[in-house]
């Protein structure tokens, strides 16, 4: 029996995860991963209600249940990570550093090296599996056993659900960890998936979903950064008229495109449309049509493929989770990406990733320079 | 899920005695007045208010004067501290309110050993010239462990005198918290020797968010919640007297029935101890083999998953714990079980059954057989 190592995190999606996947034939043993949080002294600290609620379902489909301590590694890749870009004036994605450092890397090895064949995650997925011969026979996984010019591959594909899809945060993932890996969710919608949870008496069915940054929990991403980042005060700039329009409490605190938190009163709503991180101020303007909140050319650098390197073309990308898709011709300079829109979208900062696709398949992507 | 319920977890939360709730129910309608208010009906009020504080003060050998009603034991133990400026001792194995209270002064934790016991001794050697507070429960939380309280009073009662034949004029007071076992042991104030006690109507079938601190004449405390200087002035805020009549009701039957109570408990928790630790001698039971709360009974099953069997056992109508319904659920281990020494895998693979009002002969025979029934199945899926 193909053994499965479910991540579950306490939710109704990998709860239910787990739960089809012991209706499908497979030897389940659920694992949390226990990763870093913000533990403010004298709080209670949010991830044990997860961690119960993730155990009370395993002990309720009658698996096995593991913990996995990702504590250390978790702070090193992903959270040092983040506030590393934030410092730079980049806006970063903990969710996709997440998925390519902990969940798709970390976990897969070590439920590997404790006897698991798969792992099995609650993303709203899809994988198309084969056997592709890889091209230059170099293991993308280097800790990953049974490396041979026959690699099982795999491809990442949309969910069914569009409106759930989540593989803008696996575009980093690698496809051999896909051949590896189970979604089970990933033909269904959520609704479906609550209603399926109900039915098999999960008692995660109703639960919310979690928002936001996973370790920072209920805090802002504002209030988390001021943690680790002393406040800077500067100014507020009219991008048009150099006036200056108001101060600040940090240039790190604010994002390209941004509309709120700008307390500058009432009037047009202002948007930021660029910062200086050396002399600490912060852009904005009221005028929508700005060049800069548009772009119709973006560079990716730190470009990751799922697979093989596309041919240069016509695909489709995504800016950030949720946007529709839109047409874009891809080019190579180098190693980087170029890709020029047909539409030209708004709000693209720097340190973002862009994730492309070709049809229902996640091919890849890059991080916006 | 089995239909009944059986109620493992008296030391958590009790349910309110309908007596309680009778005594009460007056005061949340007909007479809702404000006691600070200037006619006829709302005096009545007042009266009463007083009148329960009195009942109260006699039922642990307090005068009236001397009692402050708080919003439950952790508000009162915070309190106990609030006029502490020097150092504090504290056994290692308190409840949070305590240690977390003690962790703001300069202080100094008591090892308890491994049967959760805090020897006189060892509290005396722990204090200094410069000690102002022991701050000691009447019994553990988790291990149901009961203290020597009357002996560590004699320890801080010579401390005092020595520091007055040394013209040391730093004070030292002695508080106990008494949260637990308040339905099973003697808790009268001159008999304990005490200078402060905190006491808790959650856990004696009265409403919760209700306490009390009762503090000698000569101590001095700090109010934590100022305003209208209610409580002498310790404890502002509109007094809350439905709470204080029900938590005197309470108190009332718990001391009326302690020994009773207690014999009752103990036989039914020696049984139930012993048909556990027959059926799995691998089982290891914590806390004082004689100087423990009779309804308590907390055992570890090495190599099985403590939170793992609380999910079982509730799916087959068995409420218990792991450790201290705060620490448990927490995904950390106890503090208490770290102090006396258990290991990781003994910690983890504990449980806390306390008993009391709903424990029958009945469903404790019955829970004893669905616990060795489930037990056998989780021993079964790790060794398989």
């Amino acid at each position: 029996m193909t053994k499965v190592y479910v991540g579950m995190s306490g939710g109704v999606d990998s709860s239910l995860s787990a739960a089809l996947l012991i209706e499908q034939g497979y030897d389940v043993t659920g694992v949390y991963m226990k990763n870093w949080t913000t533990d403010l002294p004298g709080m209670k600290c949010p991830w044990a209600d997860d961690l119960a609620d993730a155990k009370r379902v395993a002990v309720n489909l009658g698996i096995d249940f593991k913990v996995f301590d990702f504590e250390n590694e978790y702070k090193h890749k992903v959270v040092d990570y983040m506030i590393d870009e934030y410092k730079n004036g980049r806006t970063p994605n903990p969710d996709i550093m997440c998925n390519q450092e902990v969940k798709f890397k970390l976990f897969l090895v070590a439920a590997i090296e404790d006897g698991a064949d798969m792992i099995a995650t609650g993303h709203y997925a899809r994988v198309e599996y084969g056997i592709w011969k890889m091209e230059d026979g170099e293991s993308q996984l280097q800790s990953m056993p049974n490396s041979n010019s026959q690699i099982p591959i795999a491809k990442l594909k949309q969910a069914v659900d569009l409106n759930k899809d989540q593989t803008y945060f696996l575009y980093r993932v690698t496809g051999q960890a896909l051949s590896k890996t189970l979604f089970p969710i990933g033909e269904f919608t959520k609704p479906d998936v609550r209603k399926m949870a109900a039915e098999r008496g999960l008692s995660t069915a109703a639960k919310k979903d979690s928002q936001g940054i996973c370790f920072v929990g209920q805090v802002g991403i504002r209030d988390f950064l001021s943690l680790y980042v002393d406040q800077k005060p500067g100014e507020i700039i009219d991008k048009k008229s150099g006036k200056v329009l108001g101060r600040h409490d940090g240039a790190i605190f604010y994002t390209l495109g941004q509309r709120h938190g700008l307390e500058l009163g009432g009037g047009l709503p202002y948007y930021v449309v660029g910062k200086d991180m050396d002399k600490n101020e912060v852009y904005v303007t009221t005028d929508l049509n700005d060049g800069t909140l548009w772009k119709d050319t973006i560079n990716l650098a730190d470009v990751h493929w799922i697979n093989q390197a596309p041919n240069a073309g016509k695909y489709q990308i995504r800016v950030r989770h949720r946007a529709p898709l839109t047409d874009a011709t891809l080019s190579y300079d180098g190693d980087n990406v170029v890709l020029n829109l047909q539409n030209p979208e708004r709000a693209i900062a720097a340190g973002q990733s862009v994730v492309i696709y070709d049809g229902e398949i996640c091919l890849g992507g890059g991080i916006i320079i | 899920m089995d239909s009944e319920i059986i109620y493992l977890d008296h030391a958590a939360a009790t349910p309110m005695d309908t007596r309680v709730i009778t005594a009460m129910q007056p005061y949340f309608s007909d007479n809702f007045y404000n006691p600070s208010s200037p006619y006829a009906p709302a005096v009545k009020v007042r009266c009463d208010y007083e009148d329960t504080k009195h009942k109260i003060a006699s039922l642990i050998g307090a005068k009236p004067g001397e009692i402050i009603m708080t919003a439950g034991a952790t508000e009162s133990i915070n309190l106990a501290f609030s006029g502490i400026a020097g150092h504090v001792v504290v056994p290692n194995i308190e409840h949070h309110a305590v240690l977390n209270c003690a962790k703001l002064h300069n202080h100094t934790l008591v090892n308890a050993d491994k049967r959760g016991f805090v020897s006189a001794d060892s509290v005396k050697s722990a204090i200094t010239a410069e000690t102002q507070l022991v701050s000691v429960a009447l019994a553990n939380n988790e291990l149901g462990t009961v203290q020597p309280i009357r002996d560590i009073a004699q320890v801080v009662k010579s401390e005092r005198e020595s520091r007055l034949v040394s013209g040391n004029k730093t004070p030292i007071y002695l508080h106990c918290d008494a949260s637990q076992g308040v339905g099973q042991l003697d808790i009268n104030v001159a008999r304990l020797g005490i200078d402060m006690l905190t006491l808790n109507s959650g856990k004696i079938y009265g409403p919760k968010q209700v306490g009390l601190l009762w503090a000698a004449s000569h101590v001095k405390l700090q109010p934590l919640i100022i305003g209208g200087g209610q409580e002498r002035g310790l404890r502002s805020g509109t007094e809350n007297v439905a709470g204080t009549v029900g938590f005197a009701k309470a108190l009332e039957l718990a001391l009326e029935h302690r020994k009773f109570e207690a014999d009752r408990l103990l036989e039914l928790r020696d049984s139930l101890q012993k048909k556990l630790t027959d059926a799995f001698p691998s089982a290891i039971v914590s806390g004082h083999s004689k100087h423990r709360l009779a309804g308590h009974l907390h055992m570890s099953f090495p190599g099985l998953d403590g939170e793992r069997l609380i999910f079982i056992l509730e799916n087959r109508g068995v409420m218990l714990a792991t450790g201290s319904a705060c620490a448990a659920n927490k995904g950390t281990r106890s503090h208490v079980l770290t102090a006396i020494g258990l290991s990781d895998e003994q910690a983890d693979g504990s449980i806390r059954i306390t008993l009391g009002h709903l424990s029958t002969t009945e469903n404790i025979n019955k829970a004893g057989e669905i616990i060795i029934e489930e037990l056998a199945k989780e021993y079964q899926r790790v060794n398989r």
